[in-house]
This record gives C-alpha cells, structure tokens and sequence, in this order.
C-alpha cells in the first residue's frame, strides 16, 4: 500500500519536473537567469531521486506528506519566478501540484495547499506587474480559477472516498458474516503475548467462554494443561515460520471438559503489527464417529475371533485374505503367516487347489457348496462350507469359507453305525441259532437212532438225514460268512444293487422265520453305485427285516423293486403290514425313535439307514397307509462328484 | 391203549428221529409239516399230547397253542413246545399261554422221553 502511494508521487513529480523543466527552459517568456534554471531544473531532479530512497512509510504520514506538497508549491512559484513574467501557461503546473495534494484526501488541508498556491500566484502576478496590463483581468481571473479547481478536485476524490469506505464497510460486514458464521473456531492473535484480539461464535461454542471473557485471556491459557508445552513450542514455531497446522490439541473448557481440535495458524501482517489467524478445527464429532468405528471393527473381528469353526476369507484367486482365531488355533500358526498366502498351500501343503475344494464351486457358480474331507496335516476330517460374497453388482468379492472340525462326530456316527451292525449281528445270532439248531437236532436224534439200529440199510438211510442236515448247517455258515463280510470302512467299490437286495433277502431270511411272508422281486438290470457295501447291506436288511417284522406271518407280501432313472436307481421295499400311523412318520428317521419293546429295538436302525443313504448323496422317502402297508423308496446317485 | 402224539415241526428229520424214538417207546405217534396241519389232524384225531415247534411257516407255535386251549375238546391236550428259542421270555411266554413242557433244539431222545414222561406222571398223580 506505502510502495503504491510512494510509486505515484514520484511519477507525478516525474511530470511535474519535466514540464516545468520545459517551460523554464524552452517557454515563451525570456529566461533571465538560465544557469540558475539549469541549477533548478538539476536540483529538482536530485530531490526527485531523493525521494526514492525514503521509506515507503513516510508517505503515509500526512505531516512529510504535506511538508513535501507544499514544499513543491514553493519550488514551482520559484520555477515560474525563474522563468520570468507568467506570460506562458506556467500556472497549468499548480494543477499538478493540486492533483497531488489531493492524494491526500483530505479536504481541509487540500483547501489550505489551494489558498496557499493561490496567493503565491497572485504575488507572483503582482510582483510582474501583470494585474495592471491590459490583459490584467483575464490574469487575475486565474486566481479563484486555481481555488475552485482545487475545490472540485476536493469534492471529487471526497466522494470517491466515501463511496470507497461504503463499499469497504459492505465488505468488511460480509467477512464479519462468514467469520462469526464460520463452521471452525477462528481467533485473531496478536502478536506475543498471545493475546486474543477476536473470535468468532464457533470459539465460544469450543471453549464455553463467552466473547467478552476471552478477550481478556491468553491464547495458552485456552489448551488444556497436558498440552500445553506442545502447544507452546508450536506456537514458537509458526512465529518464525509464519504458519503451522497442528494436529489434536485438546482445549480446556470453561466447564471443565475439554474440546479436541486441530489448529492451523496463519500470520497476517498489517503495518507495524502482525496479527495470527487461529483456526481451530472441533474433531469431537469426527472422533466420535471413529471411534464408532473403530468400535464397530473391533465388534465384528470379536464375532468373527468368537465362532469356534474355523472361518477364512478369499479372494477369487485362492489367497488368504483373514482368518479367525479359530484357525490360527487349529493350524498352531499365526495371522502373519497365513495372510497372503494361497489356501491349499497354507493348509494343506499342495501347489494346486483341491479337487473337491467348494470354494472352487463358488467361485464358478457364486452359489454356496460343501464338502467333508480329511485334511492330513492336521488329521483331521472337516466339514467345509463355502459361500460367496458379492458386491451390489453381483460381482464375486471374495468367498467365505467356514470349515468345522467333524473328525470326533464322523468317528461317533462310525461307531454308531457298528454298533448297530452288532445289534443287527445279534439278532441274526438268534436266527442262526434257530436255523442250526434244528438240522443239528436230526443230526444229534438220527446219529442216536443209527447207534440203536442194527439193519445196515436203516442205518444207511438215517446217515443220509444226517449227511443232509450236515450241508444244509454248511450252506447256513457260509451264507453267514458272506453277510459278515466286512468291508473296510472307507472302501468303496462299485456295487449292484440287486446283488445286495439278494444276499440281504437271505439273511433276513435266517434271522426273523416269519416264513409266510411271500417275497415278489421286480428287478431292472441297474446302473452300479459307488459305495460301501457293508453300509448298503446294513440298509437293506434294516429295511426288509422291519417289513418282515411288521407283517408277522399275516400273509405278508414283501415286494422289492429296483429300476433305473436318468442319472439314478430307485430300490422300493414295500411291505402289506400295518402302516405307519400318520403321526409317526415324521420321526421314523430320528435317532432312538422306536415303537418297539425295550430291547426289541434300538431306534436306531432307520437313523441308520437314513444317514448312510444321504451320505452317498441319495434320498430316502416314506410313503404308508395304515392297515395296508408300507413303501421305502430309496434313490442313490450313480455319479458322484462329491462325497 | 397206546398214547397218541402229534409231532408239528415244519424239519423232516426232526420229525422222522421223533417218530422212530416215540414209537420204539409205545407210542403212536403222527406227524404234521405246519401248524395248519396240525390244526387238520385234531379236528380229525384225538391226541394225548402235542409236541410242537414254534417257529414254523404259515402257523407258528403260538397260534398252534392259542387254538388249542380255546378249543374245549382240545384244551385239555398237554403241549410239549420244541425250540431254538432258548430264551426266558420264550419259555415265559409259552407258559403263560399254556405249555406244558419245553424242550430246547438240539435235543436227545432220553431228553425226549423225560420230557414225555414227566407229563404223564404228573398227569397220573393228578388223577389221584
């Protein structure tokens, strides 16, 4: 602002200087003295250069101001006087000098500079003589010329001034607007000691004090105790820096509480003194939302740490994205180690993925899948689940996969099945007993009979008895050996199925002699199916020795059927019995159901036969009519992709 | 007179080494394959004494007995039950109906004969 008005004064002198040196030198009256116009013109000049070399301060004070307007009136009454007799247009010169006072804007003295050029004009007038020539009054009219020029001027740069502090005012009030109504707290500082020179309604919300109070306060007396050091040497900093930001200070508040904010300070210098601008940014809001969200985190990883089955996230290309701390317990390993890494290399020690793994099926179909498999490096056998998450376009994120630990499970329902494989032996054991007995009680009578005989023929044909009676136990004991056959637990070979309906036939046969129970066997050549065969067994004869024993010698009817379906075979045990009441049939399948005696029954035998069924993927239903009988339709998938 | 017996058992065999002991003893004895056989030859006969097998095609033991004690002609007749069976709750069962006399498969002819004879010294003392 200074090095503006400094900057126009000098080039108005400029002008002035030059024109006078113009008139002096090459003006229409006679120079009387031309060394000393010469010295004038040079000494101007040399005042001129002066100038530039004085403070840009100095102009805005009115006193060197004036000192310098009226002392260049004085130099160009001087000039005129030099260039002798104001026959020229010399006095265009005091407009310059006019102009140049009216920089000052005021209009007092203005007024006084014109008074004062207008005088010396009229001496100068006088003094030549020029106020009685002939052309006297068009001189003399020169003089109230100068004063009413330099009134106009006056009234001009007055309303322009005025206009301007309008203006200024408007100005200032709409900054006061956005101040007070700024969102962050703003405080104008003074220089050191921090003393507050302004605030804004935002710093009173902040601190709880209001506007009067903090006037009177010390800017470091604002941030809480713990602070305060940090705030202190911060605000060192940004005096020399000029402006500095801060992050989280916590104020102290008029009631005790305290405010986070981040501040940012900005030095603003005017003249002699510098101001700094405070703004204080409030975080309570922003820190309590991240604080929500980190609570919020810390929730969800508490849940996801809490479900005891192991839970891992992938991305589609088979890395470890998170796991639970169930799998880090499981795998005796940490997060480190796993995250990042490929799945089947991290549990399982393979460079490819698994052939049964789900997630592969998420990942190509986005659909949820399963799988019950061993993992050898942990022993372990796992139910694993996979499902997908998607994003709002329905575009595969990543997939969840949630494996549980079935070892333990899979090893009871093993268990289970044997032991219900013994019930089952057990009570063929009493068939058997049955069916030995009575071919060893024509043995045992006819070998007595043979001793009390003498006629060899007789003896010969009692010995026949026995011989036949001797292969019919053989034929039992073999039929036996076949259905005790036991297949290794896990293997599984290809198996027909009417086979199996056959053999089970027979040994149910043995076991329950309900032997008016008429047998109709509709058997399809079938597709083989991929099982155990122990477990098929154990299925079928549960099935036909229950319809054995619900029809009871009561002209039963056992009817078996096997066909094919597309990509299936269906076996059918139907029976002519009593039926299942309509309110049991619901619970037919559940472990430990049973309508029979204690003892007669363990509950156990559909359960059995319903988990075997399903785990080969197939279905089982029921369909009975009481008083008319029973039909267990029975479907096994004959391929398989997953066990 | 000699005593008549019905030997029901559905075992050929069994049937032949009973008539060959039972008559070498004084006995008539005829046979039946099944329990509706068995249930022919009393309409047609009187008998002594039955012995039955329980597990047999078409009509087992049981009903054998139920429809012999139900018959008033009938119900008088000693059963003597032939079994594999050998457990309590067969015995039990077949007391409660009304056996008389069990004998477990496989068996000797003297078990036979004590068995035979115990029924009818009892029945003899009774009549005293």
């Amino acid at each position: 602002m200074e090095d503006h008005n400094k900057k126009r004064i000098i080039s108005l002198r400029w002008a002035v200087i030059i024109v006078t040196s113009y008139l002096i030198l090459f003006g229409k009256g006679k120079i009387a003295h031309i060394d000393l116009g010469q010295l004038f013109i040079l000494l101007y000049i040399l005042s001129n250069l002066l100038l530039i070399f004085v403070p840009p301060k100095w102009f805005s004070n009115l006193k060197f101001f004036y000192s310098l307007v009226l002392m260049d009136t004085g130099i160009v009454s001087f000039g005129m006087f030099l260039s002798e007799k104001v026959t020229t247009d010399f006095y265009l010169v005091f407009f310059f000098i006019l102009i140049l006072a009216s920089m000052s804007r005021n209009y007092k003295l203005l007024m006084v500079i014109s008074g004062v050029t207008a005088s010396l004009y009229g001496i100068l007038l006088y003094s030549w003589g020029l106020l009685e020539s002939e052309q006297g009054i068009s001189y003399a009219i020169r003089i109230p010329f100068i004063f009413i020029m330099s009134a106009f001027y006056g009234y001009i740069v007055q309303t322009f001034s005025k206009e301007k502090q309008k203006q200024l005012a408007i100005s200032e009030d709409k900054y006061r607007g956005l101040f007070e109504n700024a969102n962050d707290g703003i405080i104008i500082l003074r220089n050191s000691p921090w003393q507050i020179a302004d605030v804004n309604r935002e710093v009173e919300q902040l601190t709880g004090y209001k506007k009067g109070e903090l006037l009177q306060k010390d800017a470091v007396d604002l941030i809480a105790p713990r602070d305060k050091q940090e705030a202190l040497s911060f605000f060192e900093a940004v005096i020399k820096e000029g402006e500095g930001r801060t992050e989280a200070l916590s104020l102290a508040r008029k009631d005790g509480g305290s405010s986070e904010v981040d501040l940012s300070i900005k030095r603003i210098d005017l003249g002699d003194e510098s101001f700094f601008q405070v703004i204080f940014r409030d975080l309570s809001d922003q820190r309590k939302l991240e604080k929500k969200i980190r609570e919020s985190k810390r929730n969800l990883e508490a849940i996801f740490d809490s479900i005891r089955d192991q839970l891992s996230i992938w991305a589609p290309d088979y890395q470890i994205q998170r796991v639970n701390r169930a799998v880090i317990e499981k795998y005796h390993t940490t997060f480190e180690e796993l995250i990042g890494r490929k799945c089947y290399e991290a549990y399982y020690q393979r460079d490819l993925p698994c052939e049964k793994c789900p997630v592969t099926v998420t990942l190509e179909t986005k659909q949820p899948a399963s799988v019950v498999q061993k993992n050898p490096t942990i022993d372990s056998t796992l139910h694993i689940f996979s499902y997908p998450i998607l994003d709002d376009k329905g575009d595969l994120l990543s997939v969840i996969e949630c494996s549980r630990d079935v070892t333990e499970e899979q090893r009871l329902h093993e268990q289970l099945i044997q032991s219900e494989k013994l019930a089952g032996i057990g009570i063929l054991a009493s068939g058997v007993a049955h069916e030995i007995n009575n071919p060893l009680t024509g043995i045992i009578g006819m070998a007595e009979a043979s001793l009390e005989e003498e006629d060899i023929s007789t003896i010969k044909s009692y010995l026949t008895d026995i011989l036949n009676c001797g292969q019919r136990i053989s034929e039992i004991v073999k039929g036996l050996r076949s259905y005790c056959r036991v297949a290794k637990q896990e293997e599984q070979n290809p198996i027909d199925m009417n086979e199996v309906l056959e053999e089970s036939l027979k040994m149910v046969r043995l076991a329950v002699k309900t032997s008016s129970v008429e047998v109709v066997k509709k058997f399809q050549p079938i597709d083989k199916v991929v099982a155990n065969l122990g477990e098929i067994q154990q299925v079928f004869t549960n099935l036909i020795t229950n319809a054995f024993q619900v029809m009871d010698g009561k002209g039963g009817i056992l009817t078996l059927c096997t066909r094919s379906l597309r990509d299936s075979v269906e076996v059918k045990v139907s029976d002519n019995g009593m039926g299942i009441p309509q309110k049991h049939l619901s619970q037919i399948f559940d472990p430990f159901f049973t309508t029979k005696k204690t003892g007669e029954g363990t509950g156990l035998g559909l359960n059995i036969v319903y988990r075997i069924v399903t785990k080969y993927g197939g279905t089982i239903d029921v369909e009975s009519k009481e008083g008319s009988g029973t039909t267990f339709t029975l479907r096994f998938p004959t391929r398989r992709d997953e066990v | 007179m000699n005593k008549k017996v019905l030997v029901i058992d559905d075992e050929e065999t069994i049937r032949k080494f009973i008539k060959i002991q039972l008559g070498k003893a004084g006995y008539e004895v005829k046979e039946a394959a099944d329990g509706e056989q068995a249930m022919v030859q009393l309409k047609r006969d009187r008998f002594d004494v039955l012995i039955c097998d329980i597990m047999m095609p078409r009509k087992n033991g049981w009903e054998v007995l139920k429809e012999v004690r139900l018959n008033p002609e009938t119900s008088e007749i000693p059963v003597i039950f032939l079994t594999a069976k050998n457990e309590d709750n067969d015995m039990f069962k077949g007391y409660e109906l009304g056996a008389t006399y069990y004998i477990t498969k496989p068996f000797t002819k003297s078990q036979l004969l004590f068995g035979l004879n115990t029924i009818f010294d009892r029945k003899k003392n009774s009549l005293y």
